[in-house]
């Protein structure tokens, strides 16, 4: 039977290892019990020593790599990374859960691209490991799990309401009667039975929740419980001083996703056109689609903030300096890696936005100054007048909003023309379009060439 | 409608007409905490930031002002008189009957009549039902608003939601999203082939929810519709044919029209779904709404609670004592 630690690192087995077997004081020194279990793992690649962390720390920064090469890297080889899908590394795993989110919590804001690529390494692992397990072990460590998180056959949707409201969950891919989640085959006969004249009720439940529901509803109940458990952290970090082990290693975590970032950051967007890549350059407003174009003109009061703040700010950063979010989702990219001394936002997105912000009837900041704060809170540098480094992460950088969400927010800006058929995001259309002008040969010189600056650092 | 109210029917109607004990209890409940805000002129709300201790300033304001329009915050503050310290508001389904995507009556654009004002009301009941029935949301109120309706929810996981998770909830119960077609086939040794399922093949949850809201939509089409990606030529055939959906024969309609076409009603109807509720209000958490028992002065009808929404009929609850008596002057002026 395989233990629920091996998933949920919350479990009180998890944290009955945490409270009684961690010692900070031995992380960084060689543990041969742990060599071991990755030695004899099996299909482990040991062609050389580098793939076999020997002590918690090396463990730790493995898994964060193991998480930006299974995105990234196109040649990533899972027997590199074997150990991590062998139960008995589950004791090891869960001591350097908490130790890396606790360095996460005490180096990193909340929210940071950090903190992000933790958490979502967290459902990777939790995915991958349920892939590797027979059948029956993973539903019935499922089942259990499910009962440690208080979710067993059914439960209320407004249980789940934060991974709904993140949208890592969909309320419409869920099955809801009456404010409860059906998850359980039982109860789903029970309450549907009737509904179904010329199917089998049963397979159905197979089809429509069976295990995917469940596993997924578990995946993503882990993620928030670790984002819980970071800002729990992050809250009362002033009470306590933490272990220089996690300092130490909150400092190799940074260097370590730098480095990796840096090896597989492109910054180039997928376009969907034949063959098309585009680099990153300078904003082309004739590649513009119509919502961005109506928003620079100008709006009048109601939809001004909502489409100065939360629109353009969004569309024109990512549409300047990255343009392939999209297609590299789960990347964590801050402004600064691509931006370094913050020249193109001062220089080119925020002029952009303010000019925007000028054109509203009544102009933005006349009667709210404040939202030049929202609009750099927007860029990820937290609450503050100016972008600075020394702030970012302190806040988000906002994804460009989707079509969907425009029409919701802004509808009076969403003026269809005939390069929007099959697209469903604006910054998605930019990059069409601007492929289109490239390959007219209509771009802008600095833009013909390719005005990369992720090596430069600014242009 | 009624046309425009007078200065001397609205000081009539606060004067003579208007009642306390019309505020819903949902109002008075916690008064002190909501934001009121007055449009004096016809203008839009410019009278702002308003506070009222209890019911009894809130008369006396009204008797004095008669205002134009009234209306009142979805939101609590700690302090309302400034809006700070948002502390939970109200979830909003505004359902107006002038901007109806698909309206099956003759009205001019911006008009409202009994027809349109009756396809509100069935389309904020079935809205009622998803969220009552499906849903589980406690607390539900129905507003008649003049021109639509106000569905504004007091459960208390609603209360505290921010406008992401609004918005979920909005998609899900406006059925603004295509179903999920296609499922992993659960036998793993034939994970390669999935299974698909039109909506109209799943009777539970959310297919039928969004299959409801395309039937709904389809049989009040009047052919002069103009949507995103249905065509003259698809929208006339979809009237052609849509007298199997009365026995719910969607293969056999979906089998006139054609696969690909389908695929464009599908999609299109996601749209005017979603058109159907002004979704900005729903998202938003600190927005005003019309003050339940007050006047709307532009169409000189009473914003009102609805008791009984089955059968609710605004020509009865909601007309002002002081259009029937224009009437009864226009009947003598004509003897």
């Amino acid at each position: 039977m395989v233990e629920s630690s091996f998933l949920n690192p919350f479990c009180d087995e998890a944290l009955n290892i945490v409270r009684n077997q961690a010692d900070l004081s031995i992380v960084f020194d060689v543990d041969s019990r742990l060599v071991d279990i990755i030695s004899f793992s099996p299909h482990q690649n040991l062609s050389d020593e580098s793939y076999i962390p020997e002590n918690i720390i090396n463990l730790a920064l493995k898994r964060i790599k193991w998480y930006i090469e299974r995105k990234n890297n196109k040649e990533y080889n899972s027997h590199d990374y074997a150990y991590l899908f062998v139960e008995d590394i589950s004791f090891y795993d869960v001591i350097v859960f908490h130790l890396t989110a606790q360095a996460i919590a005490y180096k990193f804001n909340f929210n940071s691209r950090e903190m992000r690529l933790f958490v979502q390494s967290q459902g990777q692992i939790i995915e991958d490991r349920l892939g590797s397990l027979m059948l029956s072990e993973k539903r019935e460590l499922t089942e259990d799990i499910l009962g440690e998180l208080m979710v067993s056959g059914t439960v209320e949707w407004t249980f789940l309401k934060d991974i709904i409201s993140s949208k890592k969950l969909s309320l419409t891919d869920l099955l809801i009667d009456n404010g409860e989640v059906i998850l359980d085959r039982d109860e789903f006969i029970y309450r549907f039975e009737d509904k179904f004249e010329d199917r089998s009720v049963s397979k159905m439940y197979d089809v429509l929740v069976g295990d995917n529901v469940k596993e997924e509803v578990l995946k993503n109940l882990i993620m928030q419980k670790t984002e819980e458990y970071i800002q729990n952290i992050q809250e009362k970090s002033h009470l306590i001083e933490p272990h220089p082990s996690i300092l130490t290693l909150a400092d190799e975590i940074e260097k370590t996703i730098d480095e990796e970032m840096t090896k597989y950051s492109t910054f180039y967007a997928n376009v969907n056109s034949p063959g098309g890549y585009m680099e990153i350059g300078k904003l082309v407003k004739e590649a513009f689609p119509p919502c961005i174009k109506n928003t620079i003109e100008g709006v009048s009061s109601g939809g001004r903030n909502d489409a100065i703040v939360l629109f353009l700010t969004s569309f024109a950063s990512y549409a300047r300096l990255y343009p392939g979010i999209f297609a590299n989702e789960g990347a964590n990219i801050k402004v600064s890696d691509i931006d370094k001394n913050l020249d193109i936002t001062e220089r080119e997105i925020l002029p952009l936005i303010f000019e925007a912000a000028d054109n509203c009837t009544p102009p933005l900041f006349e009667d709210q100054p404040q939202e030049k704060i929202n609009i750099i809170s927007k860029l990820g540098f937290g609450m503050h007048s100016e972008v600075s480094l020394e702030h970012e992460g302190e806040t988000k950088w906002y994804t460009p909003m989707s079509c969907e969400k425009v029409k919701i927010h802004l509808p009076q800006l969403c003026k269809k023309d005939k390069g929007c058929k099959g697209i469903n995001n604006p910054l998605s259309y930019y990059t069409r379009a601007k492929w289109n002008l490239k390959k007219e040969g209509k771009l802008p010189d600095s833009n013909q060439s390719g005005n990369n600056s992720n090596s430069s650092g600014g242009d | 409608m009624f046309g425009k109210s007078s200065v001397k029917e609205r000081k009539q109607f606060y004067r003579e007409e208007w009642n306390l004990k019309d505020l819903p209890d949902f109002i008075t409940d916690e008064l002190p905490r909501r934001e009121f805000g007055f449009d004096h002129y016809g203008r839009g709300p410019n009278d702002r930031y308003k506070v009222f201790k209890n019911p009894d300033f809130l008369r006396r304001f009204l008797k004095s002002k008669s205002p134009f329009a009234a209306y009142i915050s979805i939101a609590y503050y700690r302090n309302p008189r400034s809006r700070e310290d948002w502390q939970k508001a109200e979830y909003v389904f505004d359902v107006d009957a002038k901007d109806l995507p698909i309206r099956s009556c003759s009205c001019d654009e911006g008009e409202v009549c009994e027809e349109c004002l009756g396809q509100s009301l069935e389309i904020v009941n079935n809205l009622i039902d998803t969220l009552d029935g499906d849903l589980g949301l406690k607390n539900i109120h129905l507003i008649y608003s003049g021109r639509g309706y106000h569905i504004r929810i007091l459960d208390e996981d609603m209360m505290l939601a921010d406008s992401d998770l609004r918005g979920e909830v909005l998609k899900y119960v406006a059925g603004a999203t295509v179903p999920k077609s296609s499922y992993p086939n659960p036998d793993p040794s034939m994970a390669a082939s999935n299974f698909n399922f039109q909506h109209f093949t799943l009777p539970i949850g959310y297919h039928k929810i969004f299959t409801d809201r395309v039937k709904y939509n389809i049989q009040h089409l009047k052919g002069n519709e103009k949507i995103d990606g249905i065509n003259p030529k698809l929208l006339k055939d979809i009237i052609k044919f849509r007298h199997f959906l009365d026995e719910d024969a969607w293969g056999l309609f979906k089998g006139n029209i054609g696969p690909r076409r389908y695929n464009n009603i599908v999609n299109a109807m996601a749209n005017v779904n979603l058109a159907t509720i002004d979704a900005k209000v729903s998202i938003d958490i600190k927005r005003i709404l019309r003050l339940p028992s007050s006047l709307h002065s532009k169409v000189s009808m009473k914003c009102v609670e609805v008791e009984n929404r089955e059968n609710f009929d605004p020509f009865k609850y909601a007309v002002p004592k002081f259009v029937h008596e224009r009437k009864d002057e226009e009947v003598a002026v004509k003897k």
